[in-house]
């Protein structure tokens, strides 16, 4: 189960299990907003190397635009795959 | 080993899980470890959905002998396709330089203690072993 919720201007939620299933689903959510983000991650029990491809490409998007991107609430275990991808150093993550 | 197939399709990603939680629960295993075994189970088996040329369905294994836990998906009659020879991606090149392609090995290579591929009788067979703490 995976859901991506945009809570309010720049505030999206993120739910469940990002994996090779549901990255397009993300994607095609996050390719229509433009401006800075914050992904909360407090409920993302799960991301794989297709989930992280697709922040990776927001991010890629929103920056070369001047916008920012920051991810939130991370459980450890996904924040270990961000690190694991080096992508810790890159996203801004609180 | 206990196995089963898995038809070569993205949707089999959620049963492929429930597969991998049954395993643990049948042994006792914490789930914890559950999290690990999904990221490496899924990295492969995309891999060989995405990569691989094959026309059947993918056989994941898993197999307990404390306090290693093994993984192995054997894709059946297709050519040879060696993850562990997949370049490494620079973890350390900025963002507008990085690609996803190869992240997924180097996921799985980063929580296993060991990755081995065989090509053997045709069939592509990728073996990762993974010692459990208590």
């Amino acid at each position: 189960m995976f859901e991506i919720q945009v809570v309010e201007q720049g505030l999206v939620r993120l739910t469940g299990r990002l994996d090779a299933s549901q990255s397009d689903h993300a994607q095609s959510v996050l390719a229509e907003l433009h401006h800075s983000l914050t992904l909360d991650c407090a409920q993302l029990d799960y991301i794989s190397s297709a989930g992280i491809g697709v922040l990776m490409e927001t991010y890629k998007r929103l920056t070369a635009r001047g916008q920012t991107v920051r991810l939130v609430n991370l459980l450890p275990r996904v924040r270990n795959v961000f690190a694991y991808a080096g992508l810790d150093r890159i996203f801004t993550i609180e | 080993m206990l196995e089963q197939d898995f038809p070569r399709d993205f949707g089999s990603l959620e049963p492929i899980f429930g597969f991998v939680r049954s395993f643990l629960a049948a042994r006792g295993i914490d789930d914890r470890h559950a999290w690990d075994l999904d990221l490496i189970v899924e990295e492969l088996f995309t891999n060989m959905v995405k990569y691989a040329p094959g026309r059947h369905p993918i056989r994941v294994g898993l197999d307990w002998e404390r306090p290693v836990l093994t993984v192995q998906l054997r894709d059946f009659g297709v050519p040879a396709f060696d993850p562990t020879r997949a370049p490494k991606p620079d973890v350390e090149a900025p963002v507008s330089e990085r690609r996803a392609g190869g992240l997924g090995i180097h996921l799985v290579r980063s929580i296993a203690d060991a990755l081995e591929y065989q090509h053997r009788d045709g069939d592509s067979v990728v073996t990762v072993r993974k010692r459990l703490d208590p």
